[in-house]
């Protein structure tokens, strides 16, 4: 029955891929014999530049690195007054900052009326009627679990509030099944800010007020209880002390898919397909998807977007929109599934609902209307100097330099100083 | 033509004594003079320009803003803990690479054979860029795997998964052998090179004298390599004060052990502060040459009374 699906799953994409291919080589191909440089983070699929290639006659020199890698590489780029790329990955987080830098060129004759229907996180890219980028991986947040680990533990009940969480994971550890049951980053890079982040929604509160001014320095105020809850968990001996000097790619990478954690706190959704799959994970059909636990049981998630854009300097914009349209095409979305990418567009979600070929659709489907936008209104031009304070208290806190208190605080001056440039 | 029509050739045309010396000399200076101002002095007087604007892609214009960024530094907590660390990390670095490079320089001048291979072999770290260091050491001191851990255990000490970088303390020593490790080699070539340069006979003269190798390390060896040891010193603080390959690739921009020159990166291409960046890294610059003059100085002037 298995074999039979997973035959059936094969040709499904090997289907896709091929029609998708053809459709696109019977059309003009108007920009053959050019080559585009494209900075994404990793991984990417393997076979992507041979398949763009194939179908628009453009050649892909196709530059991957960690987000936080890319990050850098962009902005370093962008400052000196030169392209990282012809298309590159343009998170939720850098809209404030890039816009006011009018680093990039509006893609509003890239994305047609459909497409922007389609894809409804696109508005997060849109500056006064500017698509800056066009959404092509559908990040919030989940929690992941390994259902094998929660068996042997004799835990039946997935969690639903962070007590039971706590509960599991300590009966995870207490069986000896792993030593630290809950992966979650704490060192000072972007991944331990958006645990944060995440665990502040599931104690039921915000970062920041309608005025912008932080909600987090009150021990009673859920970013607070947020971080202290994420000290509990360390002291508890629930989280790995080495997490304070990894990111969340190497916690999911070298951890969770080796099996040696049972719960990402601040889990992908895109991930699952890669965690479910042999030949990437050693944790191959053991993973799914839940939905945020919170402190009160009623779950809540944050959206993290990630889009692609074209920087003004670009050497090749027009066949650069030939990648953009590429890649965000519902036939792509749906193959690149497997490469822990989870489809921006509606109609490509429903597709793989369909075919049976989402893992955990279910939690997803569940968590998907509780996203919410981190800052509603955009994110602010000087998120950046936030995150880093976020990620540099935290790390600090976990390390034992400073406590909780100064931690919050650290970071509430941050963002006053930020707001005051 | 501008040359001689503004003057800057001393009489040109007279092919014979002085004249010929200083347009000679004034042409042999000209590509130093052109890469210099270039790159390094036209580069400089412009940061320091832009320093007292504010620049920053994401505000409209560049206003005048005087020495704001420069007195904004004392007010930063941030980096004013980057300057603690920095300096910390130049003390400890510059102490460790003089005393054991000078030690280790004069070992090698006792070796009759192989000095040579062991020279290269000591100058190898130095060839490797920070960041491939920083990343040799990360599996060093890696909790899990890591070989340091392992020789502690081994050796039956309670190192089973031992955090270097959890403790601010051990975390800037970790960082320091790095680039103790890498720089080293560099303290040990000059050093060495200095030492061969001493006369046989002055050691002979005090064998005869009945000197012990300590007295005759003390009184002869030192003081005659004292210029390269200043040499020696003046590049380990200019290196230490650029430490930012090793700190960064082992404790990434961790407050505890982020040095100026993380702070300065952080600033102009995380914050988009550039103006500030610029500001910060003149500071660096100034105060990095005013410590590394004031010990050439200092050691110049004592070699002349010796």
């Amino acid at each position: 029955m298995r074999l039979k699906s997973d035959l059936i799953l094969a040709c499904a994409a090997m289907l896709m891929t091929t029609t998708g291919g053809v459709a696109l080589a019977d059309d003009a191909k108007p920009f053959a014999g050019q080559t585009i440089s494209v900075l994404l983070p990793s991984p990417q699929d393997a076979n992507m530049a041979a398949d763009f290639e194939k179908a628009t006659g453009i050649k892909l020199d196709l530059q991957t690195a960690s987000w936080d890698d890319v990050s850098v590489k962009v902005s370093t780029a962008l400052l000196a007054g030169t392209a990282p790329a012809d298309v590159t990955e343009f998170d939720w987080s850098w809209t404030g900052q890039f816009s006011a830098a009018d680093w990039y060129t509006p893609l509003n004759d890239t994305i047609d009326a459909a497409t922007l229907e389609d894809i409804k996180g696109s508005t997060i890219f849109n500056v006064g009627g500017n698509v800056l980028a066009i959404p092509y991986t559908n990040d919030f947040r989940v929690m992941l679990v390994n259902k094998k680990h929660f068996d042997d533990a004799g835990v039946t009940a997935m969690p639903k509030t962070l007590d039971e969480l706590v509960a599991a994971a300590k009966a995870i550890k207490e069986k000896g099944i792993v030593k630290y049951p809950v992966g979650l980053p704490l060192s000072a890079t972007e991944g331990a800010s958006t645990s944060w982040y995440l665990l502040t929604k599931a104690f039921g509160g915000d970062l920041f007020d309608k005025e912008m001014k932080p909600m987090f320095t009150a021990p009673d105020s859920a970013g607070y209880k947020a971080m202290a809850f994420e000290m509990m968990l360390l002291k508890e001996g629930l989280v790995d002390p080495a997490s304070t000097g990894l990111k969340d790619s190497e916690i999911n990478e070298t951890m969770f898919a080796k099996g040696l954690t049972s719960i990402m706190i601040s889990g992908e959704p895109g991930r699952l397909g890669q965690f479910n799959d042999p030949a990437q994970s050693v944790v191959g059909g053991q993973v799914q998807a839940i939905p945020v636990a919170t402190e009160s049981g009623k779950t809540r998630s944050f959206g993290l977007l990630e889009g692609l854009g074209i920087p003004r300097n670009a050497q090749n914009p027009d066949a650069a929109k030939e990648f953009i349209k590429w890649m965000t095409s519902k036939d792509f979305q749906i193959h690149n599934y497997s490469n822990g990418v989870l489809p921006t567009r509606t109609s490509a979600l429903a597709e793989l609902q369909k075919q049976g070929m989402l893992v955990s659709g279910e939690a997803l489907v569940e968590q998907a209307p509780t996203v919410e936008a981190l800052f509603p209104a955009g994110a602010p031009t000087w998120y950046p100097q936030f995150s880093l304070a976020v990620n540099t208290s935290i790390n600090s806190a976990a390390k034992g330099e400073i406590t909780v208190d100064q931690a919050v605080q650290r970071i509430a001056d941050a963002v006053t100083e930020a707001m005051k440039q | 033509m501008t040359l001689q029509t503004t003057g800057i050739l001393p009489r040109l045309g007279h092919g014979v004594g002085k004249s010929a010396d200083a347009v000679t000399a004034f042409l042999l200076v000209q590509p130093i003079l052109v890469t210099m101002g270039g790159l390094v002095f036209y580069p400089l007087v412009d940061t320091a320009w832009d320093s007292l604007h504010r620049v920053n892609p994401m505000q409209p214009g560049t206003p005048f803003v005087g020495l704001a960024n420069y007195t904004r530094m004392f007010s930063d907590r941030e980096v004013g803990q980057a300057w603690l660390n920095t300096f910390r990390y130049v003390g400890i670095c510059v102490l460790a690479e003089t005393v054991f490079g000078v030690l280790a320089a004069a070992l090698i001048n006792q070796l009759r054979t192989g000095r040579r291979w062991v020279l290269a072999a000591i100058v190898l770290p130095w060839a490797l860029p920070g960041v491939v260091s920083g990343v040799i050491w990360q599996w060093i001191f890696s909790p899990g795997p890591g070989l340091l851990n392992g020789l502690l255990v081994m050796l039956g000490f309670d190192y089973e998964g031992h955090l270097w970088f959890n403790d601010a303390t051990s975390a800037m020593l970790g960082i320091c052998t790095v680039h103790v490790w890498r720089m080293m080699p560099l303290t040990i070539v000059i050093v060495l090179a200095a030492m061969q340069t001493i006369p046989g006979e002055l050691y002979e003269a005090a064998r005869m004298d009945g000197a012990s190798r300590l007295v005759m390390f003390r009184n002869i060896t030192l003081p005659l390599i004292r210029g390269a040891i200043a040499v020696a010193m003046t590049n380990a603080t200019v290196q230490a004060f650029n430490l930012f390959d090793e700190a960064i690739v082992l404790a990434r921009n961790s407050v505890e052990t982020r040095t100026i020159l993380i702070q300065i990166y952080l600033e102009a291409f995380k914050k988009f502060n550039f103006s500030y960046g610029m500001a910060l890294s003149l500071t660096v610059t100034f105060v990095s040459l005013a410590i590394s003059l004031g010990y050439v100085l200092r050691i110049h002037r004592t070699t002349r009374l010796d």
